[in-house]
């Protein structure tokens, strides 16, 4: 749950989503579940020149599995806090493993 | 007419089926029908009276009739009574299979292979016979090329019979059946049988051998009945077998191996009477089968090109009214379509004829008019059209038109009716409710602790930042309710009353359903995978808490133990290897974060009176004191200290690395003042031990330290330095005094002072004594021993004075030094700040005579920085100019 906890903390904010095809998006975070799939808003397609058919569209829902990155905005994450939350995450998995 | 052809009358001229062939139509409407003959009787015109609809056929059964007992079984008491002609034809099905399908590859005209329904050729027909004493192959005729078959269903064949098998029973089902045929082929099968049957009953039943004859078509019947019929003999004259061989070859069949096809068996669980309406892959072909002969010819096209190994489509698998035994033979499942064609000739003259064919047609036409009245518009409509006149008839086809509408709607809503059971129902409600406890984590579960635990990052993140959304909880722990309450209200809200009560219920019972499921996933422990015994793989559950793991690696046990004693031995070894550093580092980090866990459930203040608060906050206490043991066990700063030692001490080791000088501030706020002169203590005397310090010397030719180490400069004095100052601001003098003779007696100062972090922590103890002299707390006897150690550190650093600035006059990050110098400045008496001046004087015109070459903010900037300086020993830059 930690990535799922981590991104629902990036929602409403741009972020860069690479595709395992390669498509790289640039959107507004509108929503993340379990699965990490993604909703994103307002998108701009990075390598819009060889996706030109992906020109005119405006937001998209993205299954988390065909993600390959998802470039974050430095300035919202807390590396400490994450540190702490892999931190407890590892120890709540050794506890239940 | 043939005695596999067509049925040559017209649709409308045919008498309303009474038998319900193989390839009979399915009747999908036979359970709406039903349930609205049973439920809506009354108040519905179109509700089915069961007098009406009820044909009398039991009646006419004559339950005790034997009389052809002795045809059919050969009679006397000789004969066993162990007949499994099912099962028997069963076991060699896949011969005739195979058989069929040869048969119709090298006759490849269709019709042709419709003879298979007879018996596929003379191998197989002689295995067929065997149980029935058949004599006729039926495909005698079609030696002769220049024949063509007469073009009429012999729907005998084809389960005529099969309504007078279970009479009772079916009379019982019957009433329902007959309106509901599918109004898109009205004209379907019925037509077949019913024509067949009548005529052929007069002449089957006197006759003697009714059991070698499958009931042929009425008018091949007086010719075929007799066994010694023309056509017959050819196919006698190859296979004369006489019944003992026939049942000796059985046997040897029965004896080796026989692979019985796997069968798409008809779904067992549903009784005649319960079956839903008919699988929608029968409805599709119905519009073309004006005769069962083109059902007939596709599945028997299809059936060539797949072959015997797929099972054949079900087209001829569920005939909708077969006899029940088919569908539920013990042993043996009911192998594919062929057999069952082959089985229904054969089976049928087990029975007495007369059984077989109650009564005269004309017996049945009078019913017609009721049956015709429920949804099978023109089935049988054909007599009583006739008769009308023009507008009569128009006003009854647009009543049927109607009726056929609403009952192709009725379908079309029905055709799932009764496939779930209720428990189905609730299995699959179970699962959505714990799915979505499963999601929401539980929604009854009180303890933020939990939902801290999974949700860690962002909870604190939400609470430090300001959460993105108002209620971080609300769209996770409230959702459900939230969920269930809002539909229960908006349904009442809009309903009449009778649909609040009922809406209400169901919310009761959906909150019932949901305390429940949460109640189950709480006591059950998830299984995360599920291995049946005997597979070789095992099914991995997935939630939305816990998908799927991709991997599944399994530790094995006694590695367990390996690593366990190898880390005991890594620790014992050595304890500064990376490893083990790191090792500590993190296990440091737990018990910070138990403890500011701890902190978070700090119990409120105690009243005094109050027992009981006082007693838990004892209790608190006592665990954050054992919490404090444990981290400064962890920490290891009181590990002895091996003078001259390679190995670094613990606790420095520990601060070389990144995380371990972040961990300061939290530890620092975790421990007492003791502790923390301990620390301060350590790292003082291991000044020029620590990587800041040693790495951070400038080695010849270097401009500045490295990228790598420069980092690390920047984070110590970030985290590591505030950490100290704000204890050294607070220390007592003599500690001042103390560890500044530390510096000087257990360090380099001279090297120590080249660096950043050297320099500023001498700053710091430098500037706490000018606080405690200018606040004078100081008493005599202090202030002597400090300028004495003073005066020795002064007198160690002068020759390095002017090098202690980083080596490039334009870095311009100079000010700790120039901080330094100022607070030496401070201290020292005239005479010192004389030759302090001389060090540093080159440095100085210097960066006045830079400064002046560079933008006005940047200038300033770097004069104020030696302004410091120049004012702490009672100077100015601008007496420079």
């Amino acid at each position: 749950m930690l990535f799922f906890s981590f991104f629902k903390t990036l929602i409403n904010h741009t972020v860069t989503v690479e595709l395992k095809n390669d498509i790289r998006i640039y959107g507004t975070l509108r929503s993340v579940d379990q699965y990490l799939n993604i909703k994103l808003d307002n998108i701009d397609i990075v390598n819009l020149d060889q996706y030109p058919h992906l020109s005119s569209v405006k937001n998209m829902f993205i299954r988390g599995s065909v993600v390959r990155y998802v470039v974050l905005p430095q300035a919202e994450v807390d590396t400490t806090l994450l540190e702490d939350a892999t931190r407890r995450e590892a120890a709540n998995q050794a506890n239940k493993a | 007419m043939s005695f596999f052809g067509f049925d040559t009358t017209l649709p409308k001229d045919r008498p309303s089926r009474v038998s319900r062939g193989i390839f009979e139509n399915p009747d999908p409407f036979a359970e709406v029908a039903r349930a609205r003959a049973e439920g809506l009787h009354d108040g519905d015109n179109d509700a089915i009276d069961f007098e009406d609809t009820y044909d009398g056929l039991g009646d006419q059964l004559d339950d005790d009739q034997d009389a052809f007992n002795q045809d059919t079984f050969g009679g006397g008491d000789a004969v066993g009574k162990d007949f499994d002609f099912f099962g028997k034809t069963a076991q060699i099905s896949d011969v005739i299979n195979e058989e069929q399908v040869r048969y119709n590859l090298q006759h490849t005209k269709p019709s042709i292979s419709l003879a298979t329904g007879g018996a596929p050729d003379a191998s197989s027909s002689s295995t067929a016979t065997t149980t029935q004493k058949q004599k006729k192959t039926g495909y005698e005729r079609y030696k002769d090329p220049g024949f063509i078959p007469e073009i009429q269903a012999k729907s005998s064949v084809w389960g005529t019979t099969t309504q007078k098998v279970k009479p009772v029973a079916e009379a019982a089902v019957l009433p329902a059946s007959p309106p509901a045929a599918p109004p898109v082929a009205p004209s379907a099968a019925p037509s077949a049988a019913p024509s067949a049957a009548p005529s052929a009953a007069p002449s089957a039943a006197p006759s003697t051998v009714p059991s070698t004859v499958p009931p042929a078509a009425p008018s091949a019947a007086p010719s075929a009945a007799p066994s010694t019929a023309p056509s017959a003999a050819p196919a006698r004259k190859m296979k004369m077998l006489s019944l003992e061989e026939v049942e000796a070859q059985i046997r040897a069949q029965s004896q080796r191996p026989v692979h019985t096809e796997p069968v798409v068996s008809p779904p067992l669980p549903f009784s005649e009477a319960t079956r839903p309406a008919q699988p929608p892959q029968q409805v599709p072909s119905v519009p073309e089968s004006h005769n069962p002969l083109p059902q007939e010819l596709l599945y028997l096209e299809q059936h060539a090109q797949f072959g015997r190994g797929i099972p054949p489509p079900q087209v001829l698998q569920r005939p909708p009214r077969a006899p029940p035994e088919i569908y539920h033979p013990p042993p043996v499942a009911p192998s594919p379509a062929p057999v069952q064609v082959l089985q229904n000739p054969n089976r049928t003259p087990q029975l007495p004829p007369h059984q077989r064919y109650p009564g005269p047609s004309a017996q049945r036409q009078p019913q017609q008019p009721q049956i015709r009245s429920h949804g099978v518009p023109s089935v049988s409509s054909s007599q009583p059209l006739v008769n009308l006149t023009e507008g009569q008839r128009a006003i009854y086809m647009a009543e049927e038109a109607k009726r056929a509408k609403r009952n192709h709607k009725i379908f079309l809503l029905s055709k799932g009716n009764g496939l779930m059971t209720p428990q189905d129902k609730n299995f699959i409600t179970r699962i959505q409710l714990q799915q979505l406890v499963a999601a929401t984590g539980n929604i009854t579960d009180p303890d933020p602790e939990a939902v801290l635990s999974e949700d860690f990052y962002y909870q604190v993140y939400s609470q430090i930042r300001g959460a993105p959304r108002q209620h971080p909880r609300q769209p996770l722990g409230h959702f459900a309710q939230t969920y269930l309450f809002q539909t229960g209200r908006s349904v009442g809200s809009h309903g009449s009353r009778r649909q609040f009560q009922s809406a209400d219920n169901h919310m009761q019972r959906m909150q019932q359903q949901v305390q429940r499921a949460v109640e189950a996933a709480k006591l059950k422990p998830k299984n995360k995978q599920l291995i049946i015994e005997g597979s070789l793989g095992k099914i991995s559950f997935s939630n939305a808490k816990t998908p799927k793991p991709m991997l599944n690696i399994k530790r094995p046990e006694s590695s367990d133990g390996i690593k366990s004693t190898k880390r005991i031995a890594n620790t014992e070894l050595s304890p500064s290897d990376r490893k083990s550093i790191l090792t500590n580092i993190e296990s440091v980090y737990g018990t910070l974060m138990k403890m500011e866990d701890m902190e978070r459930t700090m119990p409120s203040a105690p009243e005094e009176h109050d027992l009981e608060a006082l007693q838990r906050h004892l209790e608190w206490r006592q665990r954050m004191q054992s919490f404090n043991q444990k981290l400064w066990y962890e920490l290891k700063v009181l590990e002895p200290i091996v003078p001259g030692s390679t190995i670094p001490h613990p606790f420095i080791a520990l601060l070389s690395y990144p995380k371990g000088k972040k961990a300061i501030p939290r530890i620092f706020r975790q421990i007492d003042q003791e502790q923390r002169v301990t620390i301060l203590t350590i790292i003082v005397v291991h000044l020029d031990a620590l990587d800041v310090v040693r790495r951070g010397q400038l080695q010849s030719g270097e401009n500045q330290p490295p990228v790598a180490v420069r980092e690390e400069i920047e984070l110590f004095s970030q985290t590591v330095m505030p950490s100290l100052l704000g204890y050294v601001n607070e220390a007592p003098f003599n500690i001042i005094i103390g560890l500044l003779g530390l510096v000087l007696a257990q360090t380099h100062v001279q090297s120590v002072a080249r660096t950043k972090v050297g320099l500023g922590i001498l700053t710091m103890l430098l500037s706490r004594a000018e606080i405690v002299k200018d606040a004078e707390q100081a008493d005599e006897r202090d202030w002597l021993q400090w300028c004495e150690k003073f005066d020795i550190l002064f007198d160690s650093l002068e020759p390095i004075l002017g090098n202690i600035f980083p080596s490039s006059i334009n870095s311009g990050d100079d000010i700790y030094a120039w901080q330094f110098l100022a607070a030496v400045g401070i201290g020292a008496n005239p005479e010192q700040q004389q030759r302090l001046v001389i060090a540093v004087k080159d440095r100085v015109m210097e960066t006045v005579a830079q400064s002046k070459t560079l933008p006005a903010d940047m200038a300033s900037q770097r004069l104020g920085n030696v302004n410091l300086f120049m004012r702490a020993i009672g100077l100015d830059v601008d007496l420079l100019y």
